[in-house]
């Protein structure tokens, strides 16, 4: 049994995660009354509930079936949005199309959901997490699956943090106070390239606390800091491994 | 989510005139990895996959230190005893070290993928992996006298370390003058990089014919033996595979050296006949990895890593011979930050 303190530093995590993503809903960006991407900090809300609730057997939340269902409409939403970009972009649009990791992350959420939930009707055990042992080893009936999803997502963490990277060096950014907007022309670039990723990189670089030209830029608020285009990626890389995490210990 | 694109481009809408400072699709376009970068991407993405995969909750129990304890059998006394005494060091405290283990190879991962901390990483990475490579693995079992390609030798974790080497992210060419014929080539130099290949394959090429895999039945065993665990396909693969190497032991392991061996050469041949060996030292390491290693055993639970198949490709990757000079993209260390 991995130790309860460990599963805790997750849930916590995912609480953190779910935390910021509703502040980033409840904010929005001043000028438009929904942001084009609140759909993905939803999601990110109920991810982070439903894994933190999974991970600590203190938490309780709605019921493992319920969240299969929840997270299918998730996937079912995002897969709407793929579609939606393949037919503007062609097939391209799964290289750059930005949407692609989160269908990923909902239909990882429907399997693990859907393996706990089958596991404890298998064993006529109420479960409240992990912790309790509804989520051990041997609990992923298609392993396969399993290991296809956990090395997506241990990829797509790496990738999101090299391209953090990569536009903090490359983009030569304007001073802070220019708003974050070059998605038009970045999302369009290189063919292998989550363009949400790096676009939303390189505006984070801009308005980023760690950007080059901070120390000569007006002081951020915390609305700022929130709406930073880093928070957010640095989101999907802790829900991402902390989802293989919890994919791997059930395998 | 503001870091995914149609925010941006929403914001973009709403100040057309700002966007225009920012419509740099050139600079876009160059952001993406040169193929040094994406074979470390591919090392972080290992790693991170090595840490949580030793999240895994066999990993807590006794049965970890007895696993490393059981790689001392067979070597030297010098290498053996420092291992018992590190596998007793686990046994005491099975949480809090295997708790420091899993975070110590989660954060390389992070840091070969972060362009920031590539460099640091990749050291302590070295230093890691040849911990590791020791005190865990057993040098791999090349001095126990049961290596094998096909169960891993010379010990995957040493492969880090080589990878590490290999892809140090350098201006230069290794030569200092000529572009580098392969990406292998860049930190250490074509020679150098070519006699490291020699070494790695040549050696596979030796531990595929030492005398416990020529025996009639030794690779029928080892790979029939991996079957128990895995799911219906995997086992259905190493049973087919066991099938053919039922009292072909001989046959087999002089064949498997033969290719290793033409693999060996390979890279000091002419460009097309070098990335015909690179593709062979490829297919032939996706063959092992999947009907000899069942993906280093992930899928029945109880692994540390995927073995030493996949690293295998992306080495064999890190040596494919190029047909352009290589792009000098800036180095991702912090001077560019």
């Amino acid at each position: 049994m991995i130790p309860a303190w460990i599963l805790d530093i997750f849930a916590a995590i995912m609480l953190v995660v779910a935390g910021l993503s509703a502040g980033r809903l409840a904010i929005g960006r001043p000028g438009s009354r929904v942001r084009p991407d609140s759909d993905i900090d939803a999601a990110h809300v109920l991810m982070g509930i439903a894994m933190a609730g999974a991970l600590a057997s203190s938490l309780h939340t709605v019921p493992n079936s319920a969240w299969v269902v929840v997270f299918a409409v998730v996937t079912a939403w995002f897969g709407w949005r793929v579609a939606a970009e393949v037919r503007v972009q062609g097939a391209a649009a799964l290289g750059t199309g930005h949407h692609l990791p989160h269908l990923v992350h909902g239909a990882a959420m429907v399997y693990m959901f859907a393996a706990v939930t089958a596991a404890a009707q298998g064993s006529g055990m109420g479960m409240s997490g992990m912790a309790a042992g509804s989520g051990s080893m041997g609990t992923l009936k298609v392993p396969t699956l399993g290991l296809a999803f956990i090395l997506f997502l241990a990829a797509w963490a790496v990738w999101d943090l090299d391209q953090i990277g990569s536009a903090h060096v490359r983009v030569r950014l304007p001073r802070l106070n220019v708003a974050p907007q070059p998605a038009v022309a970045l999302a369009t670039a290189g063919p292998a390239m989550p363009a949400g990723t790096v676009a939303g990189t390189a505006a984070g670089a801009a308005a980023g606390p760690a950007s080059s030209s901070s120390a000569s830029a007006p002081a951020e608020t915390a609305t700022d800091w929130l709406l930073d285009p880093r928070v957010a990626v640095a989101c999907r890389i802790a829900m991402g491994i902390t989802m293989a995490f919890m994919l791997v210990i059930m395998l | 989510m503001v870091s995914d694109s149609t925010a941006l481009a929403g914001g973009a809408r709403a100040s057309g005139a700002r966007a225009s400072a920012w419509a740099e699709p050139a600079t876009a376009r160059a952001q993406l990895p040169d193929a040094r970068r994406w074979l470390q991407l591919g090392l972080a993405a290992i790693w991170l996959l090595d840490g949580i995969l030793q999240y895994q909750s066999f990993m807590f129990t006794k049965g970890f230190s007895q696993m490393l304890a059981g790689t001392a059998a067979g070597n030297p006394a010098v290498i053996a005893d420092p291992i018992t005494w590190a596998a007793r060091l686990v046994a005491d405290q099975p949480v809090a070290t295997n708790a420091a283990f899993a975070t110590i190879q989660v954060l390389l991962g992070l840091g070969i993928a972060s362009r920031r901390a590539v460099k640091i990483t990749l050291a302590a990475s070295i230093v890691w992996s040849l911990a590791v490579w020791w005190f865990g693995e057993g040098l791999g079992g090349v001095l126990a006298g049961g290596a094998s390609p096909v169960n891993g030798a010379p010990g995957a974790v040493i492969l880090y370390a080589l990878l590490a080497v290999l892809l140090w992210p350098v201006d230069g060419n290794g030569d200092g003058a000529r572009p580098a014929p392969f990406v292998a080539a860049r930190p250490v130099g074509p020679a150098a990089a070519r006699a490291v290949w020699l070494v790695l394959w040549g050696s596979l090429a030796y531990f595929a014919v030492i005398a416990a895999n020529r025996t009639a039945q030794g690779l029928h065993d080892m790979v029939a033996g991996m079957a128990s665990g895995e799911p219906g396909w995997l086992a259905a693969i190493n049973r087919g595979a066991a099938s053919l190497l039922d009292h072909q032991g001989l046959a087999a392991s002089i064949v498997l050296a033969v290719l290793l061996a033409i693999i060996a050469a390979g890279v000091f041949l002419p460009p097309p006949l070098a990335r015909a060996a690179v593709v062979l030292a490829i297919v032939l390491a996706l063959v092992i990895w999947v009907a000899g290693q069942d993906l280093g055993g992930i899928l029945a639970g109880g692994a540390t890593d995927p073995n030493s198949g996949l690293l295998l490709v992306l080495v064999a990757l890190a040596y494919w011979p190029s047909t352009a000079r290589p792009a000098r993209t800036p180095e991702p260390q912090g001077e560019l930050a």
